[in-house]
Order: structure tokens, then sequence, then C-alpha cells
């Protein structure tokens, strides 16, 4: 039956009122471009089998792998199941993962290979006869960023005129403007915007999107979400391990193209932007361009950057950046950006935004943190009042995600002495079902077709006009790396950053 | 999630007060925890009424229901028998340990034996132990006794009415009289959840099923007669129903064709309880089935 046949039926069906029918997308084959990759094993394969825990996958369901390695459909299938047994948040049952291998295929392939492809189309058309998969395509691009504009080349030439077809791709999209213009422009003459999925992981997880639920389901925090109560922002988003084996693309791209450009800014723009009059993808993605495009370029003044040197973490001694494995001894680039942004419009004119990404910093963490302006006069002794310090709403991304508010509570006993206590809400204390990986829910949203936690072309544009003013600057000068210990919280200048100002980063 | 720790205190023959002390005492039992306090992230007040017979089974279903609602739990053990009025108060306060992070989340429990004219006015003895703000549902075991004080007192305080039909002996002539009490409370039934995964298969034969005009269920008779209420409603025809009692429902045969099984395990009486506290609204086709499983 076509699409809208079954819409109609569907529509007409009155079983169908008030069944808590969770919406289950249409029958489709998921191909996964670097199936041999790390991103597969790791990511991409325990969460498709989470959602097969949970029945969220279509009903006529298949995969096929494609990958330089040659492998056969037995042995993908049993890397895959080792993958999901080490790690997917759910136990490996057999009977769930029997039904979902019945339906995985692999092809061994060079994406240049006209052979591949050839191979592939053989495999999908099948899968489509065995399986109902009913021409629908998902494309997932795990590939390396240089590989992605001939696969979309190669895939756009190949669109099959029966079903729909989307495309996933991974971040970075581009490395500049230029480059992330180019490769729009070459994806967009064969798909339209609607189908393509630019994924930045970070917009999948839980707390992200618990932001919009606490700035917008919640009367009293969006009247107090401006610049006449807000004093500053500071998004923190810290690693403490280095870059393990990623030396190659990460001398490339840096602290600044690694996180600053995607999840950094994401964050930023979901914090600040306006109410979007639904939750459809275009209208929470115009709210997002409009705080990004609102963005002053920040000044060199503004901006610090560094690279950690030999350090300790967790008590363990950790070699510096330019000694790590296929790393130039006299490398450049920045593990470590700290700035202080402006959004230029009514709600946050000159509200410093203060951002730090980096990486073999003391902890793990990613918090937004709103400081409100202090009680313009709290009336009691200046003594009594020293540990009173301005409300602080935090929103812990990760880990021990949840939300937590800084308020001034009196100390029990004689006097009026006043100290900062934290109300602390934990997700895993109120909802206790275990929050679902940020890849389940985006490969979901994929096949589903909704792109709302996808970034559109014209967001991925200004986040690469704002990252290349940055990098521009960076040209004029060499600073002295490596500027700070690994296991501290960045470069001294980061202090300064917000110290000029009488300010201090959050430490804990 | 692991369990923890319990804390417990017992009082026999006590006042409200004295269960708000040993609440605050629990709590603060844990502040010098070397984990760290015990953070206590409500979502509801989860209230039971428990008449003797079901006292055990309760106690089943509680043990898989903590770890997954944050709530207060007010288990009313109603003792009518007039030996002595009094209040006797168990309470447990049980921590879990929360995945990857240094703290615990606590859930109480409050057991309270109603005896003697006590157990005649239980709003006045739960309401001073209500979470604030927070939705209050009311689990009934057995068949409520309608238009009787206990219930109509308790459906006053509370948000939400669960029931599981199933545990009723007089049908379909109670289904009236629940239909009664819709306008007052949210109704959600245990019975009719455990049909779900067989609503939606039959869902799944539309528009073929438009004409039904014969329904048989092997089943508990709840759930055969509010399948049987479902189809009449919705499809708006007179459907003649043919029931076979069974534990669970095993077999449903419409007009002479029987309908394949749902895909999946049925929920466990854990889980199905626990569905029915994520629900706050009215449920418009259940009473609608319920209004038409009695014809």
């Amino acid at each position: 039956m076509a699409e809208t046949d079954q819409a109609v039926v569907e529509a007409e069906n009155p079983l169908l009122e008030g069944l808590r029918l969770r919406r289950r997308p249409d029958p489709c084959a998921l191909v996964i471009f670097g199936a041999s990759g790390d991103l597969t094993t790791r990511k991409l394969f325990p969460a498709i089998y989470s959602l097969a825990v949970r029945r969220l996958l279509p009903e006529r369901f298949a995969i096929v792998g494609i990958a330089r390695t040659e492998e056969s459909d037995e042995d993908f299938r049993q890397r895959m199941r080792e993958a999901v047994e080490e790690h997917s948040r759910d136990e490996l049952r057999e009977d769930v993962w029997q039904e979902l291998a019945a339906g995985m295929r692999y092809v061994t392939s060079e994406f240049e290979d006209p052979g591949g492809w050839e191979r592939l189309t053989r495999a999908l058309n099948a899968l489509d006869a065995e399986r109902g998969t009913n021409g629908n395509r998902v494309y997932y691009l795990a590939v390396p960023p240089g590989a992605i504009a001939n696969l979309a080349d190669e895939l756009g030439k190949r669109r099959e005129t029966e079903g729909w077809t989307r495309l996933v791709v991974e971040k970075p999209f581009g490395r500049d403007r230029a480059s992330a213009t180019d490769l729009n422009e070459r994806i967009h003459c064969h798909f339209s915007e609607r189908e393509i999925f630019r994924i930045d992981h970070y917009l999948g997880k839980e707390t992200v999107q618990n932001m919009l639920a606490l700035r917008f389901a919640n009367g009293i925090f969006e009247p107090i979400w401006n610049r006449q109560f807000v004093d500053h922002v500071q998004i923190t988003v810290a690693e403490s391990i280095g870059i393990e084996d990623r030396a190659e693309f990460y001398e490339q791209a840096g602290a600044i193209r690694d996180i600053f450009q995607n999840h950094l800014l994401q964050l930023l723009a979901l914090t600040a932007m306006e109410p979007p009059i639904d939750f459809t993808a275009d209208s929470v993605r115009n709210e997002k361009v409009k705080v990004l495009r609102s963005m002053q370029t920040p000044g060199p003044s503004t901006v610090v950057r560094g690279q950690y040197g030999r350090g300790f973490v967790e008590g363990e001694e950790v070699a510096g950046y330019r000694e790590e494995p296929r790393v130039a001894p006299d490398s450049m680039t920045e593990t470590f950006v700290a700035a202080e942004l402006y959004v230029d419009n009514w709600r946050w004119a000159d509200t410093p935004f203060y951002v730090r990404v980096g990486k073999r910093l003391p902890r793990r963490e990613t918090t937004i943190a709103i400081h409100f302006k202090r009680a313009p006069h709290p009336p009691f002794e200046e003594l009594a009042a020293e540990g009173l310090r301005p409300n602080v709403l935090i929103v812990q991304v990760q880990p021990d995600e949840g939300v937590s508010l800084a308020i001034g509570a009196k100390v029990p006993g004689q006097g009026m002495t006043i100290r900062t206590v934290h109300m602390d809400f934990l997700y895993g204390g109120a909802f206790r079902t275990g929050l679902p990986e940020a890849y389940e829910r985006l490969i979901l949203d994929t096949l589903l077709g909704d792109a709302t936690l996808f970034t559109r072309a014209d967001e991925v544009d200004e986040q690469w006009a704002l990252v290349d003013a940055i990098v521009a600057a960076w040209q004029r000068d060499r600073p002295g790396f490596p500027n700070y210990d690994a296991g501290t919280w960045g470069p001294p200048s980061a202090e300064e950053l917000l110290a000029r100002a009488g300010r201090a980063w959050r430490r804990n | 999630m692991p369990l923890a720790h319990v804390d417990r205190w017992q009082g026999r023959d006590v006042r409200l007060a004295d269960v708000g002390r040993a609440l605050a005492q629990l709590r603060d039992r844990d502040v010098h925890d070397e984990d760290g306090p015990d953070l206590r992230t409500s979502v509801l007040t989860h209230l039971v009424w428990v008449p003797e017979r079901w006292r055990a089974a309760v106690e089943e279903v509680l043990k898989g229901l903590d770890e997954r609602h944050p709530s207060r739990a007010i288990v009313l053990y109603p003792h009518p028998e007039p030996e002595r009025d009094a209040i006797d108060v168990e309470i447990a306060v049980e921590s879990y340990r929360l995945k990857g992070v240094c703290r615990h989340v606590s859930a109480e429990v409050i057991r309270i034996d109603l005896h003697g004219r006590r157990a005649e006015a239980p709003a006045s003895i739960v309401s001073p132990l209500l979470m604030h703000d927070l939705p209050v549902f009311l689990r009934w075991r057995g068949q409520p006794p309608f238009g009787e004080g206990p219930l109509e007192q308790l459906i006053g305080i509370a948000d939400r009415l669960v029931v599981d039909s199933t545990e009723w002996d007089d049908l379909p002539a109670a289904y009236p009289r629940l239909a009664n009490l819709f306008d007052r409370v949210a109704v959600s039934d245990i019975a009719w959840s455990r049909t779900q995964r067989w609503r939606r298969v039959l869902a799944g034969l539309w528009p073929g099923i438009a004409e039904l005009s014969e329904l048989r269920v092997r089943g508990p008779r709840a759930t055969g007669l509010l399948l049987g209420g479902w189809l009449r409603g919705r499809l708006g025809r007179d459907i003649s129903l043919a029931l076979e009692p069974d534990e669970t429902i095993t077999a449903i045969v419409v007009d002479g064709i029987p309908v394949q099984q749902p895909a999946g395990e049925p929920k466990t009486p854990s889980d199905l309880l626990s569905d029915e506290l994520e629900i706050y609204g009215r449920d418009r086709i259940y009473e609608e089935a319920v209004r038409a499983a009695a014809l």
C-alpha cells in the first residue's frame, strides 16, 4: 500500500484512537558506510540493538554494512554481536539479536570501486524482495570527512526511483566555511535539505533536550532568562582524556573544529534561543540560527587558546600533546579554547557567554551555568553573608545528568549567617528508566524523518563563519605552546579572561 | 538499580506527628553518610488501599515498583474490627545506589494499619502525609466498595484511581458503578492495560474488522468484557461476546477467525502498575469501553 493510502486508512481507523502507539518508522534499509570503523562498533550498532530491544525499529528492516575490510555476512554479524555485548546498555537477548541479524548483510568494497556499488545495489534489491524494505534507504556515512562528498555524489547518481532516501552525515561538516559551503553544494546536487541529517550527537543527549524543557515548560525561568537578571553564562565542555588514537584527525582539527564549532555552539544556541512556536524541525532550527547570526565576532583579546604539556590526571602522569604518538613535536594545534562571546540581540545584549573546551582538563564534564545577578541589597551584616554567592542554575549535561540551583540559606543557630546550598535534581533519581544513548534517539529520528535534532546547512554556515574569524586572527601570532599542564583548567590567560571583569570560572 | 540500604522505624498506636518526626529522623540519618546524603526526588504520592486478602500480593508489587518510581508510597491496611481504635505504622526509607554517581536516592514506604474506627476516616490520616503539589495515585486492591466512606474520602484527595477489574467478582454489574466515578477522578484499570497489546493487533485488522459481529475471548472475564465494550464503542455496532475463562488472554477469535498472537511477552504486574503511574489525564476510550462493557 502506498504511504498516503496507508495514512488515510490509519486516520479513519477508530480502533487506533487512544492506543499509546509510538510512531514506528516506515520499512527501510539502513546502509552504513564505514561498517568496520570504531563509530559503528562502539555507538551505532549498540544503539540499533537498543532500539530493537524496545521494538522501535521498523517492522520490515535491514542493515547493510559496507567497508573495505574483507568480511562475510556471517563475520559481520558476529563482529556486531560482540560490539553489542561489549558496548550496549542492554543485555544481549538471543531472540532480539536473531531477528536483527536475519536482516544484516555485508558488502566489501572500496568506495570508488564500481563493482562495489553494483554489489550494494544487488544486496539492497534482494533485501527489498526478501524483507519488504520498499526501496526506502537511509545511508549513514560513518566515514572520514574527506570521503563524504564523493560518496554523496555516487549515492546521488544511483538514487532509486522507488521509496525515500535519507543521508546521515557525521561531524565535522567541512573544515571551514568555504569547504562546508562546497560540501553542502555538492550534496544538494543530489539531495534536498530535508533528506540530509547532519549529526551532532550532543543534540541527542537527553540533558541537552532537557534545556528546552527547562526553559519552555517552566513558567518561572523564562521571565528571568535575559540580560536583566543574568549576569553571565558559562559553558564548559571539558575532557580529561587526551587525543587517544585520533592524532591524524586532531592535528588538523584542534579543539576549535572538534568541539567548539559544533557541540559548544549548539549548546550556546539552545541556551540563548527564543522560544520556538512549536517543536518542529524548522521552528527550532530557525531560532537557533538567529542566535548564531546574532553573535559578535570575537576579537583576539577575548579568545584564549592552549595546548597541554605534561601533567597529572587522576594521579597518573600523562604525556604532553606534542609527545603523543603521531603528533608533530612542534605542533601548534590547540587542545583548549576559551572565549568571551556576545549574542547581540534584545535579550542578551552585553551579557557575556564565557565558553571553554579542552582536553586533559581535571575532569570530564559538560555544564551550562547561568549566573544570575546578585541580590540588590541583602539586609544582612557583611560578615554573616560572606558565604553567599549569586544564584547559579547549572544544567549538568554529563556526567551526573541533572539540574542544580545554588541558593542562599540560613545556617542553623544563633544570628543570621547565610551559606550557599545546592538544590539538586538528578535525572537518575527522578526517572529510573535509564537514559537512552544519544545515538539511539538520533538513529530513530532519522528513520522517522524527524530532523529537529540535526543541524541545518545555514546553522553549519554560521558556526563556521564564527570559527573562521577566530582562526584567521590566530594566523597572526604564535603562542608559546604548551601553555598549560595536563590536569589543570587551561592556561592562566583563560582565568584572566573572566578576572578582568571581576568574575571567575566555576570550579565545581 | 541496587538497593544500598533500608532504614526502618516502627510505632504502635502512634499519632501522625510521630510519623512526621520519624521520617525526618530517617532522612537526617543519611546526611553524614560517607556517600553523601540521600536524594529525595519525588514525582508522586502512591496511595494503596489493601484489604487483608491482598496484603501479600501488594508487597510483591511494591518490591518491583519502589526502585522505578521515586515516590512516597502510603499503604493502608484497614482492620475495621473494633478491637481497638489505633494507628500502627512502619516506615521504610529505601535507598538505591545511582549508577555512576556517588549518591543514593531514596523512596519512602509508609505502611499504616488502621484499626477500628480509624479505618473509617482514612483521608484524614493520609492527607497530612501527601507530598505537596505532586499527583496522588490511589491504587485500590480488590473491588472498591462504591458509595462507601473510605473510597469516597480517598477519591476526594486522589488525582487518579487505579483499579484492576480482573480482581472483581461482580462483573459486569460493577462497571456502571465505576463509570459513575469518571467525572470525579481519572481512572486507570490494569485489566485494560493488559488488553493493550491485543488491541494493537485488533486495530491492525482495520478495515476488515469494521463489520465485526462476533467476538470470542479466552482470558480473564474483565479483559474479555472490556475488549467487547471497546469494539462495541469504537465500531458503533452491537457485537455478541463469548468468554472462556483463562488466567491471561490466550486467544481471540473475530467472526470465527483466530487473531494472531501479539509479539513479545506480557508485562509483569509491577510493569503494568508502573505504566499506570505515568498517565495523568482521563482515558476517554477506556471510559467508553467500560460503559459499553455492561451492555
